[in-house]
């Protein structure tokens, strides 16, 4: 299924499987969950969230380190 | 999936790993909020009648302590001030000023932006490319802490300020613990804690309200209260110690979420034996060149400066 994928203002279509959830598509982009907040359609939602088909995802680095 | 342990809105935008409660944005916002002024009280960090100097860059951490050091000032509980320095990082500070500036507009705090340039002359940008040409090994950060804290110091002194407040938090705080445990440096271990606790009265207290906030809450903290601030990562923080600790301790949270909790609780259980075993009163003189307070000769900042002029 087809979802928008927005990192840093860059938006993306992006192909990911049925039932994915926000990890799961973390895992696949390989960005560490613990440094990111991520949003499904405006929301703030936890990782276990799983994503539908037509979502923007838009995924906010929080974490940057030094 | 679980509903918010507070108020039962199956909306959930976190679950605290460590303490297994799930959160809606409402009231993850403010028990965070609560928890910033409860350690506030905790560790009497401020009194009323202060006047507090936050050290705001624009970060999501200093954002945040301003917001909720605001609510005391509207409160006429505190006085509040700003300040901004400029270090001179090409590219990316430029952002954070803008951005501390809009914040203290927007809850109508004054507000300061002192550089480098104006209290030594040169950018951390010029310091880095001399050093880099006379070859020497010290690290931006090095140069940037000793500078920052000079000038936070000196202008809480002119703005009259009783308490300088900086956004660290808890993952700052780890770090600080075991890194200056790992390089063995307990007198700067035994100084970490919520509130300096100087002899000197001219170096003003420092407080750090959100000490006990975990680094990606304070992240979360500032998309959730839709807050302007400056997400990005330093340019010279890459190869610092500092980044590499902060790794291990992150990586270590993954399978243990309480680590940062228990390193700070263990530290606190350690520190006044610590201290009781290490504390040496230092006399303090006042630096030849600037006046401020120094152990030697020269303070710290003063010493680089001299080394530069010859």
């Amino acid at each position: 299924m087809k979802i928008k994928v927005i990192i840093n203002e860059e938006k993306e279509i992006k192909e990911i499987s049925e039932g994915n959830t926000i990890k799961d598509l973390l895992k696949i982009l390989e960005i560490p969950s613990e440094t990111v907040v991520v949003k499904r359609n405006e929301f703030i939602v936890i990782e276990e969230e799983i994503i539908k088909e037509g979502d923007t995802i838009e995924i906010i680095k929080v974490i940057y380190g030094g | 999936m679980k509903n918010c342990s507070k108020c039962g809105n199956p909306q959930i935008i976190i679950k605290k790993k460590h303490s297994g409660q799930s959160l809606c944005r409402e009231c993850f916002i403010e028990s965070t909020r609560e928890k910033v002024l409860k350690d506030i009280r905790k560790y009497k960090l401020i009194e009323k009648g202060d006047k507090v100097l936050m050290a705001l860059s624009g970060g999501k951490d200093s954002v945040m302590a301003l917001n909720i050091l605001n609510s005391l000032c509207e409160r006429n509980i505190i006085d509040l001030v700003a300040v901004t320095i400029d270090e001179g990082i090409k590219g990316y500070r430029e952002d954070g000023i803008r951005i501390a500036t809009e914040n203290a507009e927007i809850l109508g705090i004054e507000h300061k932006v002192v550089s480098f340039k104006q209290y030594f002359g040169r950018t951390l940008d010029e310091i880095m490319s001399e050093s880099q040409k006379n070859a020497e090994l010290r690290h931006a950060c090095t140069y940037c802490g000793v500078f920052r804290r000079w000038i936070l110091n000196r202008v809480a002194l002119e703005e009259g300020a009783t308490k300088i407040a900086t956004g660290h938090n808890l993952d700052d705080e780890t770090q600080s613990i075991l890194m200056n445990y790992l390089e063995g440096n307990m007198h700067n271990l035994v100084r970490i804690g919520p509130k300096s606790e100087s002899q000197d009265k001219r170096f003003t207290v420092k407080i750090k309200p959100l000490r006990e906030i975990p680094e990606r809450e304070v992240g979360l903290y500032a998309v959730a209260a839709d807050l302007k601030v400056h997400l990005a990562g330093c340019p010279y923080a890459g190869d610092s110690f500092r980044r590499e600790v902060g790794n291990f301790i992150k990586s270590l949270s993954l399978k243990h979420p309480t680590i940062m909790y228990s390193t700070l609780r263990g530290f606190e259980r350690i520190k006044p034996l610590l201290k009781r075993e290490l504390s040496s009163k230092v006399e303090r003189g006042v630096c030849r060149r600037c006046g401020e307070p120094a152990s030697g000769d020269l303070c710290k900042a003063c010493t680089f400066i001299e080394k530069w002029d010859k």
